[in-house]
């Protein structure tokens, strides 16, 4: 009960800058010279979340994400499948058991998560549509 | 105890229904109970799904088979589940004893983060066995449990009916059993049941057997007095010195006493159940009877008569009869006939007659007697002769050997002349040495004949008993004829007497003569005749 309280009280406080948050769209963007144009959202979540660790045409794909609770990245899951940062990790906790394991490359921050875009051409990750440079390619606006 | 008594009876109709109630009973909570937990069984199995779902979804989403399997054991650990098995588009994990079957139970799988997203299905099979048995075990003892109530309640409504209902009935059935009505004996009030309605059922038969206690005694007070009156009525009716006789219609005797008895024995005549109509079999004249009774009964009155009885024996007898109709309470018509014994009357009534109409020396009719007779036969215009008769020479017959010899001399006529004529011809003395004959429907040729035989029977010798003399007597006859001759009686008699001193007359001339008829006297030849 203290847990959940304390859990309330921390969406609370975030919830005034994820909202201002929200009004800036999420993109999930790939290395430019990835082949793969467009993505669905199913595509997108069973990349995420472990279903499969390769893009639609076979390539395989590198997950990018931030490190720790990251506004955009609590943002990023809330938008894709509807659940807080912390299920999320619960759901990989359980897997883990089952000899499963997380293949995706951490980053402190989206600076480097961009560099590590552009570097790699496997790589696939989320940043505010204001960061999209010209190196990155937009496969998925998250925000309808 | 009996076979069809009331306990017994009872105890089966309560034993039956309680075993068949209890039968029913476990039945109906068997099939519920079955279905109960057959239902319970499937909400056990959905709330397993519940349970193990968000686990299966996100096997079934990755194709996870290590995590399914986790999914698979899990669910058939419970006793519930028999088997189970995860399928979706790349796997397939079930336990070993799975395979597909109609009652196998369906859960879509969703994917964890599209809800809309199937991914797979569920499959679990409930264990029908367990549940049933368990289902089972719950109704097994509810059965006990109902048996042995059923058994308690049983028991109590046998003894509780015994006890307090079938005993006291039965007890008062004894005790009624056993009582004879019309005595002092009561029935006891059972004591558990002073107000109750077999208390009320108690009285009840007591205030009947008050009633029929009172009823007996009245009854039998009524019947001594029935009997009294009996008695003396017998006494009556059997000691009444006339016979009485109660017949019907045709005859038959219904009732009588011992006086006809003896009267039947008098009359040396079989006792018989019928005597004809009114006992006429018994009488000398049975039309007289029926006409006395035809007269009386339509006078509304006792019919009455005096009617000599049939007799066999040289005494005759007189009884004086009345006949009563009488209607009995069925409306049946009896006749009630009193035969009251009047022949000693009817012969001191016979003497009389025999005194005052008849003469004592010759018991021929007297000359009164004579002249009623004589009137009689007017009346009824019967023709007839008249001889008027006198001896000649009795007058010294009595001179000489006295007035014993005369009336010898006249006895003996007398019977001489009776020895000579019919049954209805009438002999009278008329007096002295007068006699007096009348012929009924006589002619002239009759008369003579007849006067012939009397004049030669009389001209016979008759010997003097108490003078050894024999000495006869002859007669002087004058006849005259009714109606012929006269139509007046002295008339007659005064014709037929002149003809007579005629013959007297001329007797000492022609010796002869005898006879003269008055019709001759007229003429004055051939007047007589002679034999």
């Amino acid at each position: 009960m203290k847990r959940f309280n304390f859990i309330l009280t921390i969406v609370l406080l975030l919830l005034p800058i994820t909202s201002v948050q929200a009004v800036e769209p999420l993109a999930v963007v790939v290395n430019k010279a990835n082949p793969v144009d467009k993505m669905t959202r199913s595509e997108l979540i069973d990349l995420f979340m472990g279903k499969y660790v390769a893009f639609p045409d076979d390539n395989k794909a590198l997950p990018v994400e931030l490190k720790g609770e990251h506004d955009i990245k609590v943002h990023f899951y809330q938008k894709l499948v509807g659940m807080p940062l912390s299920r999320v990790n619960a759901y990989w906790s359980r897997l883990r058991f089952t000899g499963r394991k997380r293949v995706a490359i951490l980053q402190a921050n989206e600076a480097e998560l961009i560099d590590y875009i552009i570097a790699n051409e496997q790589a696939i990750g989320y940043v505010p549509k204001s960061l999209i440079t010209e190196d990155l390619k937009v496969v998925y606006i998250l925000n309808e | 105890m009996n076979k069809s008594g009331l306990v017994i009876r009872l105890a089966i109709v309560i034993i039956f229904t309680a075993i068949i109630v209890g039968l029913i009973t476990t039945q109906i909570f068997y099939r519920f109970t079955f279905l109960n937990e057959q239902a319970r069984g499937e909400q056990s199995i959905n709330q397993l799904y519940n349970t193990v779902s968000p686990t299966a979804s996100i096997a079934s989403y990755l194709g996870d088979k290590e995590l399914a399997e986790e999914v698979i054991n899990g669910l058939i650990s419970n006793d519930i589940v028999t088997s189970a098995a995860i399928e979706t588009d790349v796997m397939m994990v079930k336990s070993d004893n799975y395979f597909k079957s109609p009652d196998t139970l369906e859960f879509v799988l969703f994917s964890p983060f599209q809800k809309e997203r199937r991914v797979g299905v569920l499959f679990v099979k409930a264990n029908k066995i367990f549940i049933s048995a368990k289902a089972d075990k719950i109704s097994g003892t509810n059965t006990f449990v109902v048996a042995i109530e059923a058994f308690i309640i049983t028991v109590i409504s046998i003894l509780v009916t015994y006890y307090v209902i079938t005993r006291p009935i039965l007890s008062i059935g004894k005790a009624l059993h056993s009582i004879s009505p019309g005595t002092k004996q009561r029935i006891k009030k059972p004591t558990s049941h002073q107000e109750s309605e077999i208390g009320q059922l108690a009285d009840d038969v007591n205030d009947l057997l008050v009633k029929a206690e009172q009823q007996m005694l009245r009854e039998k007070s009524l019947r001594s007095e029935v009997q009294v009156l009996e008695s003396r009525f017998r006494m009556l009716f059997e000691n009444a010195t006339s016979a009485i006789v109660l017949v019907e219609p045709q005859g038959d005797i219904l009732l009588y006493n011992e006086t006809f008895e003896m009267l039947i024995e008098k009359l040396q005549l079989p006792l018989k159940k019928n005597y004809g109509n009114f006992l006429q079999d018994l009488f000398v004249m049975k039309k007289e009877l029926h006409e006395q009774i035809k007269i009386a009964f339509a006078n509304d009155e006792s019919a009455t008569s005096e009617l000599e009885l049939i007799s066999s024996s040289e005494e005759k007898m007189w009884v004086q009869v009345v006949v009563t109709q009488l209607i009995t309470d069925d409306f049946q018509e009896n006749y009630q006939i009193t035969l009251h014994d009047i022949s000693k009357r009817k012969q001191q009534i016979l003497l009389l007659d025999q005194k005052a109409n008849y003469d004592s020396l010759t018991n021929l009719l007297n000359r009164q007697a004579t002249e009623q007779r004589l009137k009689q036969l007017m009346a009824t215009k019967v023709p007839f002769a008249l001889i008027i008769m006198d001896l000649n020479d009795f007058k010294p017959i009595n001179d000489i050997f006295g007035h014993d010899a005369g009336d010898e001399i006249l006895i003996h006529v007398a019977s001489q002349l009776l020895k000579n004529l019919r049954k209805a011809d009438l002999l009278s003395r008329w007096g002295g040495d007068e006699f007096i004959i009348i012929l009924p429907d006589a002619k002239k040729e009759e008369v003579i004949n007849v006067c012939v035989k009397l004049a030669s029977t009389l001209s016979k010798p008759h010997n003097l008993s108490q003078h050894n003399k024999s000495v006869f007597v002859t007669a002087s006859m004058g006849a005259s004829f009714y109606p012929d001759d006269q139509v007046e009686l002295l008339e007659l008699i005064r014709v037929a007497d002149k003809a007579m001193y005629q013959v007297k007359k001329e007797k000492s001339a022609n010796k002869e003569l005898y006879l003269a008829f008055a019709s001759d006297m007229n003429k004055p030849e051939n007047n007589s005749q002679s034999s």
